[in-house]
C-alpha cells in the first residue's frame, strides 16, 4: 500500500480562511474591551480630584480615598453585616454539610437535594419575604407579636442583624455545598486508623476530622465573606428605607442621587474591588496549598456516625434552615400577593387577585418582562458561544498569555456587579457609539460580568474531556472548524447546555448591574420589583416576585425536558 | 545503500530535534530515519522524551529545533520556520486512551478520516467495512462506542487509524492500558497487520517484551538523548551502555581492569577486583578509563560438574534461590559479589550448594567507553528536570 493517501489532497479551503486564527483574536478583543474598558474607567474615575463633571479628569490624586474617612460608620455597619452574616451562614452549612454527610440522620438523600434550594430562592425574594415578616411595624411576625400581647417590635429586619439573617439564610447553601464537598471526599480510613489505634468516637473527630476539614472549611468562610461583602439586594430592601447604608447600596445612593458623587462612589468600588480580589487571592491559596490529601480517587461514602436520638434533632436543624430560607418566605409572598393589604390575621374580604392582574397588565411591567427574557435569551446564547471558545483557549490552545487571559474573563467575579456596571456606565456614557441607556448596554453588562460563570461551567467539562480526543481528529486530517463543530461541541454539549441554563437565569434575575445600566426605554424586571417595593405596594411586589419566580422555574423546567429529549435522541 | 529504489528516500526522517519546556531540555537533539514499509518503536522509561518525539512527528507538539520530513517533504523545519499543522501532514495516529469519541457509533468513528477527506458514500461503506474486519469488529459497526470494552476500543482505534490508508502510522502505547493477556494477543495481531499493510509506522512503549516482538528497529532513549539504535537483536544481545543492558532485560553488569596481556583470539580479558578474569567480546568498541561488561542473566549457565571449556568457568557457591515460576533465579558469591542467573531449569538449587559457573565468551559484551558514567552524571539530572517541567505546561 503506499502513497494513496496522498492521491487525495486534504481539502485546501482552511488554508485561506484560518478559522481558528480569527476566531481566537475577535473572541480575545471582545473580551479585553468588555472586560478592561470599564475597568480603566472605574479607576480613572476614584483618581479624579479635578473639577466635577468634567471628563477627562483636570486632576488626579488620591484625594476620594481619604475622603473615605468621612463615611466611617458605612465601612462599619459593612464590616458588622458582613461578619455576622458570614459567621451565621458557616454555622448552618456546617451543621447541615455534617450532619447530612457524617450522620445517619434520617432521609438524609432527600435532605441533601433540597439543601441547594435556597440558593435558588435569591436575597432578593428573601428580603422582600423577609421585609413582609419583620418591618417593625407592620411585620407580621411583629403583628402577631403585638396581639399576644407583647410590646414593640419582636424583630427588626431592617437591621444589621435583619440585613445579616437574610444574606446567611442564602449564603448557607453556599457554604453547605463547599463544606460538604470537603466532608464528602475525605477518605473515612483516616479515621478509621485512628480508631482503630485506639481513640474513641469523640477523639477522633477532634483529633483527626476537623483538622482535615479545617482547610475546605476557611476556604469557604473567606468565599463566602467576599460574596457578602459585595452583596447588594438584601441591603437595598432591608436596609434603604431605614437609611441604613453599607457600601455597594451606599455605592449606589452616591452614583443615582443629585448630584451624583461620582468620584466617591468610583474610589469606594475600587476599595470594595480591592478587598475582594485579596479575599479571593486567600481563597485560591487556601484551597490550592491543601497540604491535606482528601481525595484519594476512590470511590467511596463516608461512613455514618449513629448519633442515636441526636438525629432527631439534627433533622429538625435541617428541616428549620429549609423552613426559613425557602418554605416561609415563599408563603409569605405567595400570602400577601392575595391580600388587598397584607396583614398577619386573613379575612375573606381582605382577598384580591387584583396584584396579578396588576403585575401582568402594567406596560411598564410587560415591556420589562419582555425586555429581561430577550435579553437572557440573548445573553445565554451569544453568551455560549463567547465563553466556549474562551474555554477551550485558556483550556487547550498553546497560545501565549492565555494565563493572563483566564485571569481577565475570571476578573468580573472579584468585582461587585453594582460597581463593574459603575465603571460600564462610566465608560458607554463617553464612547462614540451611543449605546448608554440602551437595550445593548445590558446585554454587554450581562455577557461581560457572566464571563466567569460561563466559562467556569463550560471548563470544568471541557478539562474532563480526554484532550486526545481532539488530537484524534487532527491527525486524521480535520481543520480545527470541522473539528469543533464534529467532536468538541457534541461532547461539551451537557456543559455548553448547563451554562446556557445558568447564565439565563442569571441574567433574568440580575440586579446591581441593570439598576445602574437600564434606561428609561430598556427596564428590566428585577430592578423593576425593587422599585414597586420602593414606590408601590408591596402586594404588587410580591405578585411581580412570584411571576418573575415561575417565569425562571418554567424556563428551566421546560430547558429540562428539551435537552433531555435532546440527548435520547441525539446519540449520534 | 545498493538496495531497491523505494527505499532510498526514508518515509520519516528526524534531524537534530530539540525539544524545550522553557529552559528545560526535554527532547534531544535527536535524529533518525524510518523506511518506508519499517516498523520502529522507540523505548525507554516513562520522561525519557519517547511520547514527545512522537507528537512532534505527528504534529501535536511544537519542537524547539532540528527538522522533520515525511516522505521528503519538510513538515518542520526551526530555521525555515516551517512547521505544517498536525491535520496536513496525512499521518494516522493511535492513541495511548483509544480516543475513541463516545458521541458516535463504532462506524462513524471509523469513517472520520475518509469523510474529512470527502469521500463517497459507498467508498466510505467500503472501506470502513474493509478496516473494521480486518480488526475483527464488523459485526460491531452501528454498535455505540461508549458500550465497548478495552480490547474493542483498542481495535476500533486501531481500524480508525488505518481505514483512510495513511502512509505513517503512529503509536502511542497503545497496548498499555489492555490487561497483561490482551496486550500479549494484540501485539502479534497489531504486528501481523503491520505486516499486512505494509505501512510505516513509528511505535512509542515502555514495554520490552512489545518493542522486541513488534519492531524492525529499536531506538533506546533516555534522558531526551537517544542511548542505542538497532535490531531487536543487536540490542537485546550487544547493550551498548550500562542503562540499555539494565532497562532491556536483566543484565549483570561487570566492572574491573582489561588485562591485554591475557587476551585471546578475538576476546577481551576484564579482571575484577576480585581477580576473576572474565573474558569478553569487544563488538568493535573502544575500550574506556573504567571498563565494563554486561552479562544478561539468562545467559549465565550453571552446572553440578565443571564444564571443559577453558575460559569463563568458575566455582561458586549458591546464596539464594528464588523459585519465579516459568524461571528460577539464583543468586551466587562471585569472588565477593552477587551475581544473578536465570534459568530454566526446574529443580531448586539449596542454598550454600557448591556448582560451576560459566558463561559463553560471546554474551558477556563490553560496554562502551564511558557511556556508564556519562548517563549517570548528565542524562538522570536532565530526564528529572524535563518531568517537573511538565506539570506547568
Amino acid at each position: 500500500m503506499s502513497s494513496t493517501a496522498l492521491s487525495r489532497p486534504l481539502p485546501r479551503v482552511s488554508r485561506l480562511f484560518p478559522g481558528q486564527a480569527v476566531a481566537m483574536t475577535a473572541v480575545i478583543a471582545v473580551v479585553a474591551v468588555f472586560v478592561l474598558y470599564p475597568v480603566y474607567f472605574l479607576l480613572q474615575a476614584s483618581l479624579d480630584v479635578g473639577a466635577a463633571g468634567v471628563r477627562p479628569p483636570t486632576a488626579y490624586g488620591l484625594g476620594n480615598f481619604a475622603a473615605m474617612a468621612d463615611y466611617w460608620e458605612i465601612m462599619l455597619n459593612t464590616l458588622g453585616v458582613t461578619f455576622a452574616a458570614t459567621a451565621l451562614a458557616l454555622v448552618f452549612g456546617f451543621l447541615t454539610a455534617w450532619t447530612l454527610t457524617r450522620t445517619n440522620v434520617p432521609f438524609r438523600g432527600t435532605l441533601e437535594q433540597i439543601m441547594v434550594v435556597p440558593y435558588y430562592v435569591t436575597p432578593l425574594l428573601g428580603a422582600l419575604a423577609w421585609s413582609l415578616l419583620g418591618a417593625p411595624e407592620s411585620g407580621f411576625v411583629n403583628q402577631l407579636w403585638r396581639r399576644a400581647g407583647g410590646e414593640s417590635a419582636l424583630i427588626d429586619m431592617t437591621s444589621a442583624w435583619g440585613i445579616a439573617w437574610v444574606m446567611a439564610l442564602f449564603e448557607g447553601s453556599v457554604a453547605f455545598v463547599m463544606i460538604g464537598a470537603v466532608m464528602k471526599s475525605m477518605d473515612p480510613s483516616l479515621e478509621e486508623a485512628s480508631q482503630v489505634i485506639g481513640a474513641g468516637r469523640w477523639r477522633t473527630m477532634l483529633r483527626v476530622t476537623l483538622p482535615l476539614v479545617a482547610p475546605g472549611v476557611l476556604g469557604a468562610a473567606i468565599f463566602v465573606f467576599a460574596e457578602m461583602l459585595g452583596s447588594f439586594s438584601a441591603a437595598l430592601v432591608l436596609g434603604t428605607p431605614a437609611r441604613f447604608y453599607v457600601i455597594t447600596t451606599a455605592i449606589y445612593q452616591f452614583v443615582s442621587q443629585y448630584p451624583p458623587r461620582i468620584s466617591l462612589a468610583a474610589a469606594m468600588g475600587v476599595s470594595l474591588f480591592a478587598v475582594m480580589f485579596l479575599m479571593l487571592y486567600l481563597y485560591r491559596r487556601v484551597t490550592a496549598n491543601r497540604s491535606f490529601v482528601t481525595i484519594s480517587g476512590k470511590a467511596f461514602r463516608p461512613r455514618a456516625m449513629d448519633v442515636g436520638w441526636l438525629r432527631w434533632v439534627l433533622f429538625g436543624v435541617c428541616l428549620s434552615y429549609v423552613l426559613l430560607s425557602v418554605v416561609l418566605p415563599v408563603a409569605t409572598l405567595v400570602y400577601a400577593s392575595v391580600q388587598k393589604l397584607a396583614v398577619a390575621f386573613p379575612t375573606a374580604d381582605n382577598f384580591t387577585l387584583e396584584n396579578y392582574r396588576t403585575a401582568l397588565s402594567l406596560n411598564a411591567v410587560r415591556s420589562a418582562m419582555s425586555n429581561s427574557l430577550l435579553l437572557g435569551l440573548l445573553t445565554a446564547t451569544i453568551g455560549v458561544v463567547l465563553t466556549g471558545l474562551l474555554s477551550w483557549i485558556i483550556q487547550r490552545s498553546r497560545l501565549p498569555g492565555r494565563g493572563v487571559l483566564e485571569y481577565i474573563v475570571m476578573f468580573p467575579q472579584a468585582v461587585p456587579r453594582l460597581v463593574f456596571a459603575f465603571g460600564m456606565m462610566w465608560a458607554w456614557l463617553v464612547f462614540p457609539i451611543p449605546i448608554y441607556g440602551t437595550f445593548w448596554v445590558l446585554l454587554i453588562a450581562y455577557l461581560t460580568v457572566f464571563l466567569p460563570l460561563g466559562v467556569r461551567t463550560i471548563s470544568s467539562v471541557l478539562m474532563q474531556l480526554d484532550k486526545s480526543l481532539d488530537e484524534c481528529g487532527q491527525v486524521s486530517g480535520a481543520s480545527w472548524g470541522y473539528r469543533l463543530r464534529t467532536i468538541t461541541v457534541p461532547l461539551l454539549r451537557p456543559g455548553v447546555l448547563a451554562a446556557w441554563l445558568l447564565i439565563f437565569v442569571a441574567s433574568v434575575r440580575e440586579l446591581g448591574a441593570s439598576i445602574l445600566l437600564m434606561g428609561p426605554d430598556s427596564k428590566v424586571l428585577t430592578p423593576a420589583i425593587v422599585e414597586a417595593f420602593f414606590s408601590s405596594s408591596s402586594e404588587l411586589t410580591a405578585a411581580m416576585a412570584l411571576i418573575q419566580t415561575v417565569v425562571v422555574g418554567a424556563a428551566m423546567v421546560l430547558f429540562a425536558a428539551v435537552t433531555r429529549r435532546a440527548s435520547r435522541h441525539g446519540g449520534t | 545503500m545498493m538496495s531497491l529504489q523505494h527505499t532510498d528516500v526514508p518515509e520519516i526522517e528526524v534531524e537534530d530535534l530539540v525539544i524545550r519546556y522553557g529552559q528545560v531540555a526535554a527532547v534531544g537533539p535527536v535524529s533518525f530515519a524510518v523506511k518506508q514499509g519499517e516498523q520502529l518503536t522507540l523505548l525507554g522509561p516513562s520522561g525519557c522524551g519517547k511520547t514527545t518525539t512522537l507528537r512532534s512527528i505527528a504534529g501535536l507538539e511544537r519542537p524547539s529545533g532540528g527538522a522533520i520530513r515525511i516522505r521528503g517533504e519538510t513538515v518542520y523545519d526551526a530555521a525555515r520556520g516551517v512547521n505544517v499543522a498536525a491535520e496536513r501532514r496525512g499521518l494516522s495516529m493511535v492513541f495511548q486512551s483509544y480516543a475513541i469519541w463516545p458521541h458516535m457509533t463504532v462506524f462513524e468513528n471509523v469513517a472520520y478520516g475518509l469523510r474529512v477527506r470527502r469521500a463517497g458514500a459507498a467508498e466510505i461503506r467500503e472501506k470502513v467495512g474493509n478496516a473494521l474486519d480486518l480488526v475483527k469488529m464488523g459485526a460491531y459497526a452501528d454498535r455505540n462506542a461508549s458500550q465497548l470494552s478495552g480490547g474493542q476500543q483498542q481495535r476500533v482505534a486501531l481500524a480508525r487509524a488505518c481505514a483512510f490508508s495513511p502512509g505513517v502510522l503512529l503509536f502511542d502505547e497503545p497496548l498499555s492500558n489492555l490487561d497483561a493477556k490482551l496486550r500479549a494477543e494484540m501485539r502479534i495481531e497489531l504486528r501481523e497487520l503491520q505486516h499486512r499493510l505494509g505501512v510505516t509506522s513509528v511505535y512509542v512503549t515502555h514495554d520490552l517484551e512489545e518493542a522486541l516482538a513488534m519492531s524492525d528497529n529499536i531506538i533506546v532513549m533516555r534522558g531526551g538523548h537517544v542511548e542505542q539504535e538497532g535490531s531487536p537483536g543487536e540490542i537485546y544481545n550487544y547493550p551498548r551502555t550500562a542503562f540499555v543492558a539494565d532497562f532491556v532485560g536483566s543484565a549483570n553488569l561487570i566492572s574491573g581492569r582489561l588485562r591485554p596481556d591475557l587476551d585471546r583470539g578475538g576476546l577481551v580479558a576484564l579482571e575484577t577486583a576480585g581477580g576473576i578474569v572474565v573474558h569478553g567480546t569487544p563488538h568493535g568498541r573502544v575500550p574506556g578509563p573504567d571498563p565494563t561488561m554486561s552479562v544478561r542473566t539468562v545467559h549465565l549457565q550453571l552446572s553440578a560438574a565443571a564444564p571443559a571449556a577453558a575460559i569463563n568457568v568458575w566455582p561458586v557457591v549458591v546464596s539464594r534461590s528464588i523459585f519465579l515460576g516459568d524461571l528460577t533465579q539464583v543468586h551466587v558469591d562471585w569472588g565477593g559479589r552477587d551475581l544473578v542467573i536465570r534459568q530454566t531449569a526446574a529443580d531448586t538449587l539449596k542454598d550454600g550448594a557448591a556448582v560451576y559457573l560459566s558463561v559463553d565468551p560471546g554474551h558477556c559484551v563490553l560496554l562502551e567507553s564511558g557511556a556508564a558514567g556519562e548517563s549517570e552524571s548528565v542524562a538522570r539530572p536532565l530526564q528529572q528536570s524535563a518531568l517537573a517541567a511538565l506539570p506547568t505546561e
